[in-house]
């Protein structure tokens, strides 16, 4: 083994041709963003240098705020529906005892599979306000909670997050299954042996020992929240107004709708940012206590 | 090691030759950039690359049309379609970007801006077929063809479409609402007695933002004839009077319920589908939307002015356009091979799909005259846009040229629609971004 990694010229002929796929599809463009942030550029002229006004501009801009907060609802949204759900319904499928587990995990990722699209135009027709099966539903249950949900201005951004959520749910469910199913079933025998009963079993021996997961999990979670923008693009085009804005949206606005690309890439070095910083934070969050 | 140096410069010199033979290889397409190589002025054969929208039968209908005149015409251009997408243009703009533009494409003010400022549209104002362009313009038309900068970018076939409001007589007899109604009071009184009735008052596709926009500028235009256009001025920070009171009677509509909860996230076919099945008495779009409701509806449907703030406001200003002109058509690229043809054919199809959409589908809203008859079975409603509104216009709205306002105006006007956006927050939003944008 030492043999072949002592051979660096025939590393570096194999890392190569996928480092320079990368370097061109991701690092490239990324670089390229930093760079046209600071120049005034409609994406086909000349580029003129602007210093750091796109950043200035971007810091007083009334659709940021709007922006990250929605960001924020939604990556809320996704973390706790997505993770809290699927962890609940990956121990269930993990049990043995339970009947009907290979149907349960395949139901689960069905929507994963189906297009955005479609998904999408399902949930308008549910969340209409005459005749959607979500407001009949609360009416067939007796609760009087009548909404409009896709045109209320701070309802909206929780219902468009919560179809997504629901879509991609079981894609978390199968990370967090595997994670389940990787902790050897010796731990949870002996915790269950010294009297711990199945649910305390769980938090105290399983979910301790699937850290690496959801690490994972969040890190997925919350940078798509930061950066979601299809969902809201299909179910209400962003609007009322721009109350569905993400900081994707914001991209989307300026580079192609308002020719503004270098204002463009200021938002998209910010989303670049804030998603690295999350990421950090909850690597940190995860790793605290790990080696003590 | 003699050999290893000998491989190595064997490699070197394959790969340098390779290079320089590319570099020579490329050099083709600037030969062929070369202005002196219009293939037609020698006399060949001349293959034209058009982009142009060709997806349903109003629009393969005129430029079909267009290309078989064309081969009567001049029979040595061949053109090639190149289908435009709905994509906000920005396949074309990808072509600009990547050097590859087609010799002709239709496209929009917005777009020409750009390109102009890029150079990736040839300016038009000095070739021959630009004077007889506009010697052949319908009046008051020349915003179409002449941009606000002075210059022409594109030969425009439609004249300046504007918005009206459709409604169903059938309802509006039965439910004994007087017509046309002139005033927004009396168009709130309409919106109740059409809700209370079970009807939906005024069906609109308000998902897409410039619906509301244009209907925000039907109410403008009662009092500012210039609609946005008057926003465009250098200094003004604030709405003016007209377009604040327009805002509150928007406010006031809304909260008579003359639009659907859900208005905000209805799209075009579920709006016109609300409309056709008679299942809202009154509907709005663009004059172009009298086709489709004289096929659906026949005679049980007829178009009104804009009501104003009183009778005598509505008289003054019936026949103010709320439609403005901005340029837009057929524009040719600067690095076409063959620019003076393609110059001449532009200008060829634009006036062409002018004269089918008049002389086929009895369309007055065109900016070229033609010399033929226009269609005989115009539908009622077009007649009367061309009887009775046209020869009597008495001023167009002007174009607002501002992306950054347009898109504030959009967002706001869509606000204006959802309960508990007021009149208040729609001057406040606005005058930020005037502010801003005017400074």
């Amino acid at each position: 083994m030492n043999k072949y990694l002592g051979n660096k010229p025939a590393l570096a002929l194999f890392l190569l041709p996928a480092l320079l796929l990368y370097s061109v599809i991701l690092i490239y463009p990324v670089l390229q963003s930093v760079v046209r942030s600071f120049y005034d550029w409609d994406g086909l002229s000349t580029a003129t240098f602007a210093g750091l006004s796109n950043y200035r501009e971007l810091f007083g801009d009334p659709l940021l705020a709007t922006s990250l907060k929605n960001g924020g609802l939604f990556a809320l949204v996704l973390a706790v529906f997505q993770i809290g759900l699927g962890t609940i319904l990956a121990l269930v499928c993990a049990n043995p005892k339970v009947r009907g587990r290979k149907l349960l995990k395949t139901a689960y990722f069905i929507p994963v599979v189906l297009s955005v699209t479609v998904v999408c135009q399902l949930w308008i027709a549910m969340y209409d306000p005459t005749n959607g099966l979500v407001n009949k539903l609360f009416d067939v249950l007796g609760i009087p909670y009548q909404q409009n949900w896709l045109v209320s201005p701070t309802q909206s951004i929780i219902a468009i997050a919560f179809v997504n959520a629901w879509q991609f749910m079981g894609y978390q469910f199968s990370l967090l299954y595997a994670g389940v199913k990787a902790v050897p079933e010796d731990y949870f025998e002996a915790a269950t042996i010294d009297g711990c009963g199945k649910w305390r079993a769980h938090w105290h021996v399983t979910l301790p020992l699937m850290r690496e997961t959801f690490k994972f999990c969040f890190t997925i979670a919350i940078t798509s929240g930061i950066g979601a923008f299809v969902q809201m693009l299909i179910m209400t085009n962003g609007g009322p107004g721009t109350t569905n804005y993400t900081l994707t949206f914001m991209i989307y606005r300026y580079a192609f709708m308002e020719s503004n690309y270098g204002y463009a890439c200021a938002v998209s070095v910010l989303l670049v940012m804030i998603s690295l910083v999350a990421t950090v934070v909850i690597n940190k969050v995860f790793d605290r206590g790990q080696h003590a | 090691m003699n050999n290893q140096r000998k491989r190595l410069s064997a490699i070197m010199i394959t790969l340098s030759m390779t290079l320089v033979l590319s570099a020579c290889g490329g050099g083709n397409t600037a030969s062929n950039n070369n202005p002196a190589a219009d293939t037609a002025a020698e006399g060949g054969a001349v293959k034209l690359k058009v982009y142009a929208q060709h997806f349903d039968d109003d629009t393969k209908g005129p430029f079909d049309y267009a290309v078989a005149e064309l081969q009567k015409e001049m029979p040595e251009v061949e053109i090639e379609l190149d289908p435009a997408v709905q994509d906000g243009n920005q396949k074309l703009k990808t072509y600009a970007a990547t050097g590859n533009m087609p010799d002709i494409y239709f496209t929009d003010w917005a777009t020409l801006q750009t390109f102009a400022k890029s150079k990736n549209v040839e300016v038009l104002d000095d070739y021959e077929a630009t004077t007889d362009y506009k010697n052949s313009l319908n009046p008051g038309v020349e915003s179409r063809l002449i941009a606000p900068d002075g210059h022409v970018y594109a030969y425009p076939d439609t004249g300046i479409e504007f918005q009206v409001i459709y409604y169903n007589k059938t309802i509006f007899e039965e439910l004994s609402i007087a017509t046309p109604i002139k005033t927004y009071d009396e168009l709130a009184a309409a919106a109740g007695k059409l809700k209370e009735a079970g009807y939906v008052p005024m069906s609109i596709f308000a998902k897409e933002k410039w619906i509301t926009s244009a209907f925000y500028n039907g109410l403008v235009t009662r009092e500012e004839a210039a609609g946005f256009g008057a926003l465009d001025e250098q200094g003004l920070a604030e709405l003016p009077q007209s377009f604040v009171t327009a805002a509150q009677q928007l406010e006031k509509l809304q909260q008579a319920g003359l639009f659907d909860a859900n208005a905000t996230n209805t799209n075009y076919d579920q709006a016109s589908s609300q409309f056709y099945q008679g299942r809202a008495g009154m509907f709005v779009n663009g004059q172009w939307e009298i086709y489709s409701s004289a096929e659906k509806l026949g005679d049980q449907v007829d178009w009104m002015y804009w009501p104003a703030k009183d009778e005598a406001t509505y008289e003054a200003s019936k026949y103010n356009i709320a439609g403005a002109g901005s340029p837009q058509g057929y524009a040719v690229s600067p690095a076409s091979d063959n620019k003076e043809t393609a110059v001449k054919v532009a200008a060829f199809l634009a006036a062409k799909s002018a004269e089918y959409k008049y002389t086929q589908l009895g369309s007055p809203i065109v900016s070229p005259k033609t010399d033929k008859p226009i269609a005989s079975d115009v539908p009622v409603m077009m007649q009367r846009i061309a009887d009775e509104l046209l020869p009597n216009a008495k001023e167009y709205a002007k174009l607002l040229s501002n992306t950054q306002i347009q898109n504030a105006i959009n967002d706001n006007t869509q606000n204006m629609l959802v309960d508990g956006f007021t009149a208040e927050d729609f001057v406040t939003n606005l005058n930020r971004t005037l502010s801003k944008e005017n400074q």
